[in-house]
This record gives C-alpha cells, sequence and structure tokens, in this order.
C-alpha cells in the first residue's frame, strides 16, 4: 500500500516537473525577430525544441539574388550550443554557424540559386536544447 | 485513508498531464462548415506543413519589383470590390492569399490608401474562414498612415499571415492553407507576369519567372493531395497541370560549388560559389502569361 502512495504521488510529481521543464522556444524565435539586421525583412520564425530527436529541420525556397539572414536565440549566450547548418536542395552543405570552436549567433546568405533549402539546428553542448530562430530576406 | 490519497492523488496526475483530447466547441463548430473543409487529404497533415513552409513570401517578389525600379501600377492587382463574388471557403481562402499578396504589393509602395481597401478585405475573407481575429486590421491600418513603419508594418502583417497559417494547420484545415498560399503565388506570379511584359528587355525578371517552376512543382504536389476529396481543389490541379506543360520546357541547371564565409560584425557572412542558369525564351514568358492569367481570372471572378 505504501508502495502504491509513492508511485501515485511520483506521478503527480513528475506531470508536474514536465510543465515546468517545457521549452519556451516561442519566445526565444520573438526575441530573434528584432535582432535581424537593419534592411532584412522578416518571413519566419523556427521554434527549436529537441525533444527526442537528433536535429530540427525546416525547409524554404531561397530565391537567386536575394541575401537572407537566419538568426538563433536561446536562454544563454551565444546560442546555448545551438548550430545552424544550411544544405541546398541537394543536401551539400553549404553554411554552417560553428566554426573553430565559436558558435556564430546568425548566417547571412546572399543565395546564387534559386531552389529548396534545408534550415538544419543541432545540439552541441547544449544545456537547454531549447531556442528560436528568425528568418529575414532583403534584395 | 490510504485509499482517499491514492485517489486524489490520481485525480491531480490526471489535471496535470498535457493535452488533451475533447473537441473544444470551435472545433465541433468548424466541423460543420461547407465543402472547403475538405475530408481529409491522402496525405498525413504534418507531412503537408512540411512541404507548405518551403512556399515563399510573395513578399520577396513585392521588394524584388520594387527595387528594380518598376512603378507601382494598381491595374496589376485584384479589386477589393470583387470580395463580393466569394461565397464558398474555397474562393475565400484562395483570394485571402491573392488579397495578400495585393496588400503586401500596396505596403512596399506604401500606397497607403490602396492598402486600407486591401486590410478591409483580407479581414472579411478572414472572419469568414473564422480566422479573422490572426488579422490585426487596427495595428496594420495605424501602421499603415506613416511611411516611417513600414519595416513594423511588413513584419506585423507577416505575422499574421504565418499565425493563419499555423492555426489552420493545427486545426487540420490545411486545405484553406494550402488554397490561401497557391492563391498568393498566382497573384505574384501574375504581377511579374505583367511588370515582364511592360519590361521585355528584363532578364532578371525573367528568370524570376522561370524559377517558379520549383514553386510550381511544389504547389501541385499538395494540390494532389486533395483531388479525391475535393472536386475545386481537383479542379485547380488541372488548371495548373497546364501552366507545368509551359514550364517543361523551363530549363533550370545548378551547379555546386563549396561556399566560403568570413565573419563581418559577429555574423558569418556566406559567399555562394554555386550557380544557377534559367532557360527561358519569350515564347514561354508569353504562355506562362496567357495561362496563369486565365488560372488567375478563374480565382477572381
Amino acid at each position: 500500500m505504501k508502495k502504491l502512495i509513492v508511485i501515485v504521488l511520483s506521478v503527480f510529481v513528475l506531470s508536474t516537473l514536465e510543465v515546468i521543464g517545457q521549452c519556451n522556444s516561442e519566445t526565444f524565435s520573438n526575441q530573434c525577430i528584432p535582432k535581424l539586421a537593419t534592411g532584412f525583412n522578416f518571413l519566419k520564425s523556427y521554434k527549436i525544441e529537441k525533444g527526442g530527436k537528433d536535429y530540427v529541420e525546416y525547409s524554404y525556397v531561397f530565391t537567386k539574388g536575394t541575401q537572407y539572414m537566419i538568426n538563433i536565440c536561446a536562454a544563454t549566450q551565444p546560442t546555448d550550443g545551438i548550430v545552424v547548418s544550411l544544405f541546398d536542395s541537394g543536401r551539400n552543405k553549404v553554411a554552417s554557424s560553428k566554426v573553430n570552436g565559436q558558435f556564430i549567433s546568425a548566417i547571412a546568405y546572399p543565395c546564387n540559386t534559386t531552389g529548396i533549402y534545408y534550415i538544419q539546428y543541432t545540439f552541441d553542448g547544449s544545456t537547454g536544447y531549447c531556442g528560436g530562430s528568425a528568418l529575414g530576406f532583403k534584395r | 485513508m490510504a485509499m482517499r490519497i491514492i485517489i486524489i492523488g490520481l485525480i491531480l496526475a490526471l489535471f496535470t498531464a498535457c493535452g488533451s483530447g475533447k473537441k473544444t466547441d470551435e472545433q465541433a463548430f468548424l466541423e460543420g462548415l461547407d465543402s472547403a473543409k475538405a475530408e481529409g487529404p491522402s496525405i498525413s497533415e504534418g507531412v503537408i506543413g512540411d512541404i507548405l513552409q518551403q512556399i515563399p513570401s510573395p513578399l520577396e517578389i513585392s521588394v524584388l519589383l520594387k527595387e528594380s525600379g518598376k512603378k507601382y501600377n494598381a491595374s496589376y492587382l485584384n479589386s477589393p470590390d470583387n470580395i463580393s463574388k466569394y461565397n464558398s471557403n474555397y474562393k475565400k481562402a484562395l483570394n485571402l492569399g491573392v488579397y495578400g499578396t495585393d496588400l503586401g504589393y500596396t505596403n512596399i509602395y506604401e500606397q497607403n490608401q490602396d492598402g486600407v481597401k486591401y486590410m478591409a478585405s483580407i479581414k472579411d475573407l478572414a472572419d469568414g474562414l473564422n480566422i479573422g481575429q490572426f488579422f490585426d486590421i487596427e495595428t496594420i491600418g495605424r501602421l499603415a498612415t506613416n511611411s516611417k513603419n513600414l519595416d513594423s508594418l511588413l513584419l506585423i502583417t507577416t505575422q499574421n499571415f504565418n499565425s493563419i497559417n499555423h492555426y489552420l494547420q493545427t486545426q487540420n484545415r490545411s486545405n484553406l492553407s494550402v488554397l490561401f498560399l497557391t492563391g498568393g503565388w498566382l497573384e505574384a506570379l501574375h504581377i511579374t507576369c505583367e511588370v515582364a511584359t511592360a519590361n521585355p528587355t528584363n532578364k532578371e525578371l525573367q528568370e524570376t519567372i522561370g524559377e517558379q517552376k520549383i514553386i510550381l512543382e511544389n504547389i501541385m504536389l499538395l494540390l494532389s493531395f486533395y483531388k479525391e476529396s475535393d472536386q475545386n481543389m481537383a479542379a485547380l490541379l488541372t488548371d495548373m497541370e497546364e501552366l507545368k506543360k509551359v514550364y517543361d520546357k523551363v530549363n533550370i541547371t545548378y551547379t555546386y560549388k563549396e561556399s566560403t564565409f568570413e565573419i563581418v560584425d559577429g555574423v558569418m557572412v556566406i559567399k555562394d560559389n554555386s550557380s544557377s542558369t534559367i532557360e527561358i525564351t519569350p515564347d514561354d514568358i508569353s504562355n506562362i502569361k496567357s495561362i496563369a492569367s486565365t488560372i488567375r481570372s478563374k480565382v477572381i471572378s
């Protein structure tokens, strides 16, 4: 009987903890919008929540002659270990925001080739596994 | 006493569990709406969402046109007064997209008087689709009165449309998202064709038209998911297939080269060394314009 009580109370406590630990990625993606550099028009915001996945991925058609900016916002600076990588339609990696051990919080990509691009967020030494991102463009 | 603790604990655990499968009154109401609430696509809503997210914002084309020096021309746009013709959810969703593109075009050119009319029509259509709560007409209208607010105006408008799309997909109404984005894309293509016709030597505009081949493929894929369950979307797909026949003659070749980068003011600036060529002839442009115009006429009439 005591064991049963402990189990029931544990379920209650654990379910409460799950609520407290939820990732507030929308807040982070909203923070990223005004951080797009001057001249960039906002296009989309992306939630970055690791969950049970190795990475989080979105996609968008980039247009030749347009410059795009993707930034990352998270609880700890600069990006809490979140890395954004950009792949072209052939899955060639064309950009990655971690270089020489340094985490960069924004990528600017002047597109030369129209096509579907994959925006992938990975976690490298992250603690919160939670963040947000904004995509903007300018001509 | 122990039994009471167990019962209380179970009740509390149920209350703190995430999510609820209970249908809200709003969901039940929406599921009673007319035929544009499709019986269901032939593929999961998640996959549809993955394809939908790829479709670029028509705002990009409006910015391209403005910054290439082309003048504003209201005759390119769908009259806001045509709203009285849109009585089905199918027509409302399509023309919500059309008017969304038109609004972006008027905003970029700071044509606020025209913009206000499109805002009203958009609000009307959005209300008719029970998504009016996502279109903040008061804020948008206030921002539109001052050209210094252009950045904020474009931001709020884009956010509103993104919210509409997100909501529709979470409510299993992706069919309306597909129509919304299709209408917006078609209007952007139409405007680009009109401007290209007025500027026949402008290679950039010709290439922009040619590049729409990539987005057309996505749109046709999305429409195909509904062809068995929605006769309107099936008919629209048939129309798009005529457009595809012309685009089959447009060749896009792509050469990959590794990119390089430099860090400028804390931003990684990439140098894209890849290249692409778009082979499109004046006849192709003329045929694309003609067919796109025919499809658009059906959509806005």
